[in-house]
């Protein structure tokens, strides 16, 4: 942006008196106009299918809406849907704890796991880009629908799994029909998936200057030592970008609960993460009202674990600029 | 499926300009009340009905020709027809009808007909069966009464159906053991269930405890009913005695263990526990018997629920119904009008979506068919029709709830991860809340 400016103004006549001030102005103005004109179709977009139907369900929290009644009709029920949620509906506080749960846990491991391989794939030698497509792969796979029903067949208790454990002796649990080991299951499924974090892992690990690592090796420092004082705070502002993308990424998770429970949140709404408790609510029981509020208080939620990531920022993220100064 | 939708708008400007066009002309032809319906069904202006319903290939196929012979009929009357699995269906349903895009004709079931009815978005059908445009007078009167709502007749009771505990012959001819009976207890049903699980090894029942087909016909054996009136017509108590009941039985593993009854509990007919060979019987609707038989290689047979068969009752298996804002709401009466009590229509629909309403039809295509599976179905049904006792009212809205939170509690016991009465005061207090919303 700023290097077009620039050069538009250095086309611009040269300039003499207030007429020649006006003109200056226009082309300026006018490449503004452009770029507004260029962004149109996004702001429609925007418009249309984000800001206004985000405002509509922000209305539609403070209403009865069912669906099934035109919403011009709608009752107005002031804070009713709100109240019914944090004093009266035990199952979205239990939704609410499935969710942080799932986030607390398959959250770190994940980036555990994505740092992991991405250590192991940093290395130069042959086949490494075999390696990082290999995997890589079961990311491109995503919040696939198939995924998850193969998942849900792998983790029954004649599944793959089970047989493979049998091997050596262990007797497998019911997994994905066992609502003590449900939402542990996707919570692998969701690991399993690292390869997104993984990539962009291996490209924080290739801005790592080499030649820090060569003066530590000199000073005598192991490679435990480089890691921890050198690899880990130099990849912190990786680290935490990948966290925050990550947490967030955790609390929406949806598919893969709504296909192993077949779209009830069971066994013992086991997998009844916030997401498809509001979709059942929404969908299921035609009560779009409360939906849209538990939307509202979900996005403020995620919005808030967001700030407090970003302040606790502060103590451990160190910019390689900062230390310049 | 979707593309079928994103066209609609198109197609409802065409069809929009169509009855503009059509409008006056009926009502210069007839000159009746009819106009306001859209074009009366004599009317030879193009009509495009939507028809939307869940179902498999067999379905689509029988549904396809039978609207063929309407439109074979009237020339000038043509389907829109979309189809879906029954997951999704109510899903995608509601929010046709909350974009005011809802098909014209839609099937619905008794877990949402009243939903859909008491927030209006069904058309009231009773001033065309005073008239006579809609002719149940050979519906049994349980049956078509079955789809009023506060008075008004929401569907169109598309087929009877009853409860059916189905059991796998070949697993019990195998080892020479007796066949479930019709009117055996309770008691009996689960001393058998523990005996074949004995014997082999495959346990004897599904758990029914989250079904609540099983408990509002068990409610009835003593005296109770899921809805009376705007109310549960239970207590916690009796959730306690039903809960305690199964507990029993699985003590005596006359049923599998709660991970395999979680898979039967999938309201998906292909993973019910005696097609997937994981239990001896499943508790399910008479007719789905066909449809169980396509996922198994085993002979399968059927009889009522254990208890007093009179707890049972003549059940719509499901419902037409016609959308109020549709604009072809005369044309759309006629539709399901026809594919009930038009001989033909009967003949291709067969018993597909449960024994034809109409009692005519229902005779011409119990002597016809020849598959065995639905010969077996219209016989246990006719023996028990004799049997049944009056027909319930309609499940209240929020019934979507009571089924989850049965299911949620029942699990939570079979799991021991709450007490009977822990869990049965959940339930009811759960369901209370669900349907006084």
């Amino acid at each position: 942006m700023t290097v077009t400016t620039a050069r538009s103004r250095d086309r611009a006549p040269a300039p003499s008196g207030s007429l020649a001030r006006r003109r200056r102005r226009r082309p300026a103005q006018r490449e503004g106009l452009a770029g507004y004109a260029f962004l149109t179709p996004w702001f429609v977009g925007l418009i249309l299918i984000t800001a206004v139907p985000m405002l509509l369900s922000l209305y539609l929290s403070f209403t009865s809406y069912d669906i099934l009644t035109p919403w011009t009709e709608v009752q107005w029920v002031g804070l009713a849907n709100y109240k019914r949620m944090f004093t009266q509906d035990p199952s979205y506080w239990h939704a609410v704890l499935v969710t942080v749960k799932f986030a607390l846990i398959a959250t770190p491991l994940k980036l555990a796991a994505a740092l992991g391989v991405a250590l192991l794939l940093n290395q130069e030698r042959r086949g490494t880009g075999l390696f990082r497509s290999l995997f890589y792969l079961p990311s491109l796979l995503g919040g696939s629908v198939a995924l998850a029903i193969v998942w849900t067949r792998m983790f029954e208790r004649h599944g793959v799994v089970n047989a493979f454990l049998a091997v050596f002796g262990i007797t497998g649990k019911a997994w994905v029909n066992d609502p003590d080991y449900a939402l542990e299951t996707l919570m692998v499924l969701a690991i399993w998936q690292f390869g997104a974090p993984m990539v962009i892992f291996l490209a924080g690990l290739k801005q790592v200057p080499t030649e820090l690592y060569e003066a530590a090796a000199v000073d005598g420092a192991g490679p435990v030592r480089q890691f921890f004082k050198i690899t880990l705070p130099m990849l912190s502002p990786v680290i935490f970008f990948n966290l925050v993308l990550e947490t967030i990424h955790a609390f929406q998770g949806f598919t893969s609960a709504f296909v192993v429970s077949n779209g009830n949140g069971g066994p013992v709404d086991s997998t009844l993460m916030y997401t498809l408790y509001l979709f059942i609510e929404g969908f299921g029981r035609y009560e779009m009202g409360y939906a849209s509020a538990m939307a509202w208080v979900f996005l403020i939620a995620i919005g808030l674990v967001t700030v407090v990531l970003f302040s606790t920022g502060r103590f451990w993220v160190h910019y390689s600029d900062e230390d310049d100064r | 499926m979707s593309s079928s939708f994103s066209v609609s708008r198109r197609h409802a400007l065409r069809i929009l300009g169509g009855s503009a066009l059509a409008v006056p002309l009926a009502l210069a032809g007839c000159g009746d009340d009819s106009g306001r319906g859209g074009p009366a069904p004599d009317s030879t202006a193009p009509v495009e009905l939507s028809f939307f319903w869940w179902g498999g290939d067999a379905r689509a196929k029988l549904t396809d020709d039978a609207l063929a012979l309407y439109t074979k009929k009237h020339p000038n009357v043509t389907f829109k027809k979309t189809w879906q699995a029954n997951q999704g269906y109510f899903d995608k349903l509601a929010t046709l009808t909350a974009g005011g895009d809802a098909p014209d004709i839609f099937q619905i079931d008794d877990n949402y007909l009243a939903e859909y009815a008491t927030r209006g978005a069904t058309l009231d059908l009773t001033s065309y069966q005073k008239s006579g445009k809609l002719d149940t007078s050979k519906f049994p009167e349980s049956l078509w009464k079955y789809g009023v709502v506060d008075g008004k007749l929401a569907g169109l009771s598309f087929g009877e159906n009853t409860q059916g505990l189905v059991y796998d012959r070949t697993l019990l001819a195998g080892k020479n053991l007796p066949e479930p009976k019709t009117g055996m207890s309770w008691d009996e049903l689960i001393s058998w269930a523990a005996n074949v699980t004995q014997v082999t090894g495959v346990p004897g029942t599904m758990d029914p405890s989250g079904s609540y087909q099983a408990l509002w016909v068990w409610l009835r054996q003593n005296g109770k009913e899921l809805y009376k009136g705007k109310d549960l017509g239970f207590t916690a108590d009796d959730v306690t005695t039903w809960f305690e009941l199964w507990k029993g039985a699985r003590a005596k593993k006359a049923t599998p263990t709660p991970d395999v009854i979680h898979e039967g509990n999938a309201t998906d007919i292909t993973k019910q526990l005696v097609a997937t060979g994981k239990a001896g019987t499943s508790w399910v609707w008479v007719n789905q018997m066909p449809e169980l038989k396509k996922s198994t290689k085993n002979d399968l047979g059927v009889v009522a629920f254990p208890g007093n068969p009179k707890g049972q009752w003549a059940r719509a298996s499901m419902y037409f119904s016609v959308f109020r804002n549709s604009k072809h709401k005369d044309v759309a009466v006629d539709v399901i009008n026809f594919l009930a009590n038009d001989p033909a229509a009967g003949a291709v629909l067969g018993t597909e979506r449960g024994l034809p309403s109409n009692l005519d039809i229902r005779k011409s295509v119990s002597a016809s068919t020849t598959d065995p599976a639905m010969k077996q179905s219209i016989q246990v049904e006719n023996d028990l029709g004799k049997l049944f006792g009056p027909a319930p009212a309609v499940p209240l809205k929020g019934h979507s709830t009571l089924k989850l939170e049965l299911v949620k509690a029942a699990e939570n016991v079979q799991f021991g991860r709450a007490s009977t009465a822990e869990s049965a005061a959940a339930f009811f207090q759960a369901s209370k809340a669900a349907i006084s919303r």
